[in-house]
């Protein structure tokens, strides 16, 4: 169980990995944000990325699913391999990409339409149009991500009127509503009260029967909590990387330990 | 391992046909509104060459007299300059204040069951065309002025300030309360928490965060008052002197833009006085330039320091600021007052009257400081509610002058026959009809390409150099007054395409006017859609276009179509880009090809005011209409905007 992580990611686990980073390099302009990161993210598993603040964690996430692509002089190397291929390899379609690796922000961000239209949203922009099977996702995705029988009956009405915690959970609903295989979470509960975040937290547990999910968090004992492998950052640098029990238990890096006993951070 | 694998994440090439073509549509849709902007400033200059080569610029700027018709003739804009920058200082005295008071007022005070009306009114005074405004002028206003000063003549450079001022008013107040209402509710909280009142919260909080946009609002309104032509042209005089003294309100005075509109259409094209006057329009357009990056600037330094993310602190420019703004105020008002005191020795009337407003506000601004803070709010709201009061009365007066005496000149036959008699009989059928062409024509060359480029510059153009400038262009055009259009299609369409005083040349005009409006509103609205909705639409694997026409476009759509409406509500009031391109004063029937002339409204109501005697009854019941249609394109717009934000919001 020791040998089988080593410092820079690579797992020799069983599980297989869907995404795998070879030496990702980011500038923002000048900014160098990330350096040479190489990590492995295994199927199945809820990863999580801490770090300090300005860190490169969020950054990290958004390499993930070539989000950062909308940002203006960012400049990325490196190769991020999602089921074997080089996403950032001129023949890929980032949209292919985004419908198999869906994304959850840090504020919850509905669309000002109705709560069925939001979760109808992404099958409708890849060509669904039958409204029996347009009902049947709707429902699904909600049931998924624990919302349903909150919302039943108010699916016509306006996103903008739930609770921080049920748009959180919407939006959620709305990555799953297009069947993606991994689930990015950039800080998903950070803008939510003890309450909905442990539900959230909840959701993410079962999530990853079905799914594969990774996670930014600012909170430690929320990645101690959920996840099965850790991620910890510093400076755009991947200081460790293991099982989550190994890096909270034993971390093998000082930076590390000081981060996670709450000596800087 | 990469190679070895089929790449699963091809996409399907139709896709990414469609997302091309969408975006080189849009590139090319950009592509011909900055053409058209660039070409039209092109065209000033080309036209505006032999003059400043033949005479000089320095005696153009600089020479006393401007007599094209003496022998030799005289090309001296010095006393226009003076007029155009006179007329606009004292339109600004007075809609400065009075604007940032009524707009504090309805995003502050007033209770928010009024504010709507309020707003309503506000538009309803930018919705009254130039030419009506100076209908109102020459026939009312300037009555009253003469008598109640005394003077020979009412025609005046006070006149023209009133005039211009009441015009200016709609923009500062408008844009000005949008700054104000779009503060952080956090920010007002935050301080009344600590128990700040209610005005301290205003002037130390509200308005500081919305200083950027105040300036703006107040820069806005300045350029519409520079650039405006028809109501100048129609209440001060035209008298290319200097007032003696300098200060004298009651002389009459000409603007630049009131010498085109007199003068481009009586002129020899390629004449020395064609090249002259459209030197004259190049003066005016680098005006409206420098005034617009001015404030530009202004506006880029405030908004870096009041971003709250910066590292200065939020409220540091007005500190700054302010201490030096009021000594130069005070300065100001002491100068005058010692002026009028001691050198004219208290001669009768006008800036007097300006002095005490001055004097009675510096002395309400004392009242209110040394009263408790209570007693210093009362003070003070009520003399922004007073500021409101004043502008409705304008309006009240303006509208009810227009509607009282238009009504008995409004008869089915007004509507439906063409004019008789030198428009003093019969009615104004064809200038109605001709106004609905060319605003339609208008709409139909404006809005693809207007549209368009918004949407390009913000969702695909990347930031940079070049689109700075295209933006920068586009700005500029913007704030261009309108006679400069009007020169534009006189000199272009209608001289060197050849197409004649035609329909088609007033559309095109009127298009090209209408066009950074509509460019600029698009950008704006569609910027103003958070990014975490696009963010959102992309991480399910949207396609760019998807992400636009779907999440972006809809709640942007409130904001264009507002955008669209504005335009097309200026379209239909304009007088000065139709009066070379498109209008005849009088025609009994309805073009029959957009190659030929057509009567309109605005200008119907121009030659009846200015050239037809006796025949005020009709030129009541144009301006009637005129409003009556201008208004219904506002309300039929801002209708459709209600019913699409209900849609989209559920």
């Amino acid at each position: 169980m020791n040998k089988d992580i080593t410092r820079d990611g690579k797992a020799n686990g069983s599980s297989q990995s869907v995404i795998t980073t070879q030496d990702v390099n980011l500038w923002y302009g000048a900014t160098h944000a990330l350096l040479d990161i190489t990590m492995e993210i295994k199927t199945n598993n809820v990863t999580a990325l801490i770090g300090p603040s300005g860190c490169g964690k969020s950054t990290l996430i958004r390499v993930f699913d070539r989000m950062n692509d909308i940002i203006d002089g960012c400049r990325i190397e490196g190769k991020v391999y999602f089921r074997g291929k080089n996403i950032y390899d001129p023949d890929v379609d980032v949209i292919e990409i985004r419908k198999r690796i869906g994304m959850i922000f840090q504020k919850p961000n509905p669309f000002p339409m109705s709560v069925y239209d939001n979760v109808a949203y992404g099958p409708k922009v890849h060509g669904i149009t039958a409204r029996s099977h347009l009902d049947e996702i709707v429902e699904k995705s909600l049931r998924l991500a624990a919302l349903w029988n909150e919302v039943e009956d108010r699916l016509d009405q306006s996103a903008i009127g739930l609770s921080g915690g049920q748009q959180q959970r919407l939006c959620i609903a709305r990555a799953l509503a297009v069947e993606p295989e991994v689930i990015l979470m950039d800080e998903p509960t950070s803008a939510l009260d003890p309450i909905a975040t442990a539900k959230i937290e909840d959701l993410i547990t079962d999530l990853r029967k079905q799914y594969t999910v990774v996670i930014v968090t600012h909170n430690m004992q929320q990645a101690a909590r959920i996840s099965d492998f850790t991620g910890f950052m510093y400076l755009g640098k991947l200081i460790e990387f293991g099982r989550t029990v190994q890096i909270f238990e034993r971390p093998g890096q000082e930076l590390t330990e000081n981060y996670i006993t709450g000596r800087f951070g | 391992m990469a190679a070895e694998i089929k790449n699963p994440f091809q996409g399907t090439g139709g896709r990414r046909i469609v997302e091309r073509g969408i975006e080189r549509s849009l590139l090319i849709s950009g592509t011909v509104a900055v053409i058209v902007v660039f070409f039209i400033i092109l065209y000033l200059f080309r036209d505006a060459y032999p003059a400043f080569r033949n005479i000089g610029l320095g005696k153009i700027l600089t020479g006393m007299k401007w007599n094209p018709a003496g022998e030799p003739p005289s090309y001296g804009a010095y006393p226009l300059i003076v007029g155009t920058v006179l007329v606009t200082l004292g339109a600004m005295a007075f809609s400065i204040p009075l604007g940032i008071g009524s707009a504090i007022f309805i995003s502050e005070i007033s209770p928010s069951r009024l504010k709507t009306g309020f707003k309503f009114l506000t538009e309803l005074l930018s919705g009254i065309p130039s030419v009506v405004y100076g209908f109102f002028g020459l026939v009312i206003m300037t009555n009253w002025l003469r008598i109640a000063f005394d003077q020979p003549t009412g025609e005046s450079w006070l006149a023209g300030s009133i005039l211009l001022g009441i015009m200016a008013l709609p923009t500062i107040i408008s844009v000005s309360e949008d700054a104000i209402s779009s503060v952080p509710t956090d920010y007002k909280e935050a301080s009344l928490a600590v128990g700040a009142t209610r005005w301290q919260t205003i002037r130390r909080v509200v308005v500081p965060s919305a200083l950027s946009g105040i300036t703006a609002a107040i820069i806005l309104g300045m350029g519409r008052a520079i650039g405006e032509t028809m109501a100048v042209m129609m209440v001060t005089g035209n008298a290319a002197i200097l007032p003696e003294p300098i200060m004298n309100v009651f002389s009459p005075i000409r603007t630049i833009t009131g010498t085109l509109g007199i003068e481009m259409g009586e002129v020899a094209a390629g004449s020395s006085h064609y090249h002259a006057l459209f030197a004259l329009a190049v003066i005016l357009f680098i005006i409206v330039l420098l005034v617009n990056s001015s404030a530009l600037f202004i506006l880029m330094k405030l908004s870096e320091r009041f971003r709250p993310s910066g590292k200065k602190s939020l409220f540091q420019i007005p500190k700054i600021v302010a201490p030096l703004l009021k000594k130069v105020l005070w300065g100001a008002v002491a100068l005058l007052v010692v002026y009028y005191a001691y050198v004219r020795g208290g001669t009768r009337g006008g800036l007097e009257a300006v002095v005490l407003l001055a004097f009675s506000l510096a002395l309400l601004t004392f009242l209110a400081r040394k009263s408790s803070p209570r007693q210093g709010q009362k003070i003070v709201f009520s003399a922004i509610s007073g500021s409101m009061a004043v502008v409705m009365v304008l309006l009240g007066v303006i509208l009810y002058y227009i509607v009282v005496k238009g009504i008995p000149a409004i008869s089915w036959d007004f509507l439906t026959q063409p004019p008789r008699d030198l428009g003093r009989a019969g009615g104004i059928f064809p200038a109605i009809m001709g106004t609905l062409y060319l605003i339609g024509g208008a709409m139909l060359i404006a809005i693809p390409p207007g549209v368009g480029a918004g949407i390009y510059l913000s969702e695909y153009a990347r930031e940079g150099k070049i689109t700075r400038l295209i933006r920068a262009g586009i700005d500029n055009l913007n704030g261009t007054p309108s006679i400069v259009f009007g020169l534009f299609g006189f000199a272009f369409l209608v001289l060197y395409l050849d197409l004649g005083i035609s329909l088609l040349a007033g559309m095109i005009t009127l298009g090209f006017m209408v066009l950074p409006t509509i460019v600029r509103t698009t950008e704006e609205a569609v910027k103003s859609v958070p990014q975490s909705m696009r963010e959102a639409s992309l991480a399910v694997g949207a396609t760019k276009w998807q992400t636009i026409r779907r999440v972006v476009v809809p709640p942007a759509a409130p904001g264009v179509i507002t955008g669209v409406i504005l335009s097309v509500g200026r379209a239909a009031g304009e007088t000065a880009p139709i009066i070379f391109t498109a209008v005849v004063f009088s025609q009994r029937f309805l073009p029959h090809s957009p190659m030929e002339p057509v009567m309109a409204l605005p200008y119907h109501l121009f030659v009846l005011t200015t050239s037809v005697p006796d025949s005020l009854h009709n030129a009541y019941g144009t301006a009637l209409v005129l409003l009556i249609v201008v208004l219904m394109i506002y309300a039929a717009a801002t209708v459709i905007r209600l019913r699409y934000r209900r849609t989209v919001r559920r």
